[in-house]
């Protein structure tokens, strides 16, 4: 490309502004929460939420557990529907690319289910199993199971034509086309969908614990409303989208192991 | 025997149909027979674990469910029918939903188009990106009170981020190809704007909106769930600390129903404004 050649040094300013936005959203922060602006019932600034978290990490009180277990739990939770939805939804999606019957059976009833937000599920759920894990892990699972199993319906829709054809003429029954050419061919679509469930299951993963929870990270936002300490809320949220992103670079590393093994 | 050619880009598929026997085994396998029997099961189920009550009594059979909605059509509760819940809601969503969609996508546009802006934004975007919108939940509450304000900046939130995150990639992913032809014809960076990055993004940022309404849907639910006086989580809620389950499965119900119509309304508009957008990626 004739770009390259004419790509030139990035100005000084363009390695600065990340720095600087960061650095001005910090400030600005802690000067509005020390100058009054936003009242400290209403804003905790970032100095009160580190010394609250050095606090949490071996002081139980107020709210029951310390900051580590809280977000033990919470992965606890998470991780296992997630590895369930993965489980279940992307041999479902296979199928459902495939085989006509798996697809006319399992579309209706997934079509049904799908549009209804996880979180409606919550009261059934408190019904069903009572305020345990298992509720939210089911509350979790139903949302991260979508994404696994449309993608790798569309991931074996996408299989090249020809390649199938190619099988079939010499001879390949349907199952054996699906094993070696549709499911192959699926799977980097079938990876795609792993950071887009992960983030579907971390977001109902808080709206879970919002509602029906003892212990765990959204439990800990919602205490810290209900006892009044904007550290606490902030507290959390910090770590709940510090927890997401630590998962969010584990499945991006798995994902590009199996990917560079694919692509061998 | 008939046969469809259909092109796309530099390949020509041709697909042969061939014209199948009217027989039981045909009738069977077929797919819209096969929908009909599995809508027909999924609730034969349904309506056999709620009647010989294998959960207890915690589950509502689907004709009672039909039955609560309709008596909810009528009877008032919190002053409201079940037409006027749900229009608390919509309305709920589609303020939220605008707000966030009108300042989300030109934020995803400049980013994406001027790297000083880019640079300057794109780390603070990253520090809010992995936080769950429902984790604002308490500071919205914290902030506005339990009133209509706390909700609306929820769903602001959430649909927020997809429409930023998909307008961006959107005109990422555009190929340099496109800028050169309008170069070629000597437009100057305003043409490339206006002729190349808006419409060329317009299939990622629909791709954008929808996932923003979704997540205004679970937005909405979650924060009427929380604290609300109207509204269809607050039938679901209420359904709930009256122990009738029906109530909650025919909350569920309508917001099924009106979350598959707003996500159809997208679509169609979305199709009148892309219409080169190939049938092929509709899977």
């Amino acid at each position: 490309m004739a770009y390259e050649n004419i790509k030139t040094q990035n100005p000084l300013l363009l390695k600065i502004l990340p720095f600087l936005g960061i650095g001005i959203f910090f400030a600005v922060w802690e000067f509005v929460v020390d100058v009054g602006i936003l009242p400290s019932t209403m804003m905790a600034s970032p100095y009160e939420v580190v010394k609250l978290f050095i606090d949490k990490l071996s002081n139980p009180n107020p709210d029951g557990s310390t900051i580590g277990i809280h977000a033990w739990i919470s992965a606890q939770e998470a991780v296992t529907a997630y590895i369930l939805a993965f489980v279940m939804g992307t041999p479902l999606g296979l199928l459902m690319g495939w085989y006509k019957v798996a697809r006319g059976l399992a579309r209706p009833v997934f079509e049904l289910i799908r549009p209804i937000p996880p979180i409606a599920w919550i009261p059934l759920c408190i019904f069903w199993f009572g305020i345990g894990i298992t509720g939210k892990i089911f509350i979790i699972w139903i949302a991260g199971i979508v994404p696994f199993t449309i993608n790798a319906w569309v991931g074996v829709n996408m299989t090249n034509p020809t390649f199938i054809q190619m099988a079939r003429t010499y001879g390949a029954s349907d199952w054996q086309i699906f094993k070696t050419v549709c499911v192959p061919s699926a799977l980097p679509m079938v990876f795609g969908a792993l950071q887009i469930s992960l983030a579907y299951c971390w977001t109902n993963l808080v709206g879970a614990e919002l509602l029906a929870a003892d212990q765990g990270l959204g439990y800990l936002i919602s205490m810290g409303r209900r006892l009044a300490m904007p550290s606490m809320v902030v507290l959390g949220m910090v770590t709940v989208g510090l927890g997401g992103a630590i998962i969010g670079v584990i499945v991006d590393m798995l994902e590009k192991r199996f990917m560079s093994r694919i692509r061998r | 025997m008939s046969t469809d050619t259909s092109s796309t880009a530099n390949e020509i598929i041709i697909q042969t149909k061939a014209k199948k026997d009217f027989s039981l085994i045909n009738v069977i396998s077929n797919e819209y027979f096969l929908y009909v029997v599995s809508f027909a099961g999924f609730l034969a189920i349904w309506h056999y674990v709620a009647a010989a009550q294998l959960l207890g009594k915690s589950l509502a059979t689907p004709m009672d469910t039909l039955q609560e909605m309709t008596r909810l059509m009528t009877v008032k509760l919190a002053g409201k029918n079940l037409l006027g819940h749900i229009w608390a809601s919509t309305r709920r969503v589609f303020i939220g939903f605008s707000i966030g969609a009108v300042f989300g996508i030109p934020l995803g546009l400049f980013m994406a188009l001027n790297r000083y802006i880019n640079a300057f934004v794109k780390p603070l975007f990253d520090l809010f990106k992995p936080m769950p919108p429902l984790a604002w939940i308490s500071v919205a509450i914290l902030w506005f009170g339990i009133g209509e304000s706390s909700k609306i900046f929820i769903i602001v939130i959430g649909s927020f981020v997809p429409c930023v995150l998909n307008a961006y990639s959107g005109v990422r992913v555009i190929e340099e190809e496109l800028y050169d032809v309008v170069r070629v014809l000597g437009g100057n960076r305003w043409h490339e704007i206006i002729q190349v990055s808006f419409p060329a993004s317009l299939p990622a940022l629909f791709a954008g909106v929808q996932i923003s309404l979704s997540i205004s849907w679970t937005c909405v639910l979650a924060a009427e769930l929380v604290s609300a006086r109207a509204g269809l989580g607050w039938i679901i809620i209420r359904g709930m600390k009256l122990s009738k389950p029906e109530m909650v499965l025919g909350g569920m119900v309508m917001i099924a129903i009106v979350a598959t119509l707003a996500t159809v309304m997208i679509y169609g508009i979305e199709k009148l404004l892309c219409p080169w957008k190939r049938s092929a990626d509709e899977a």
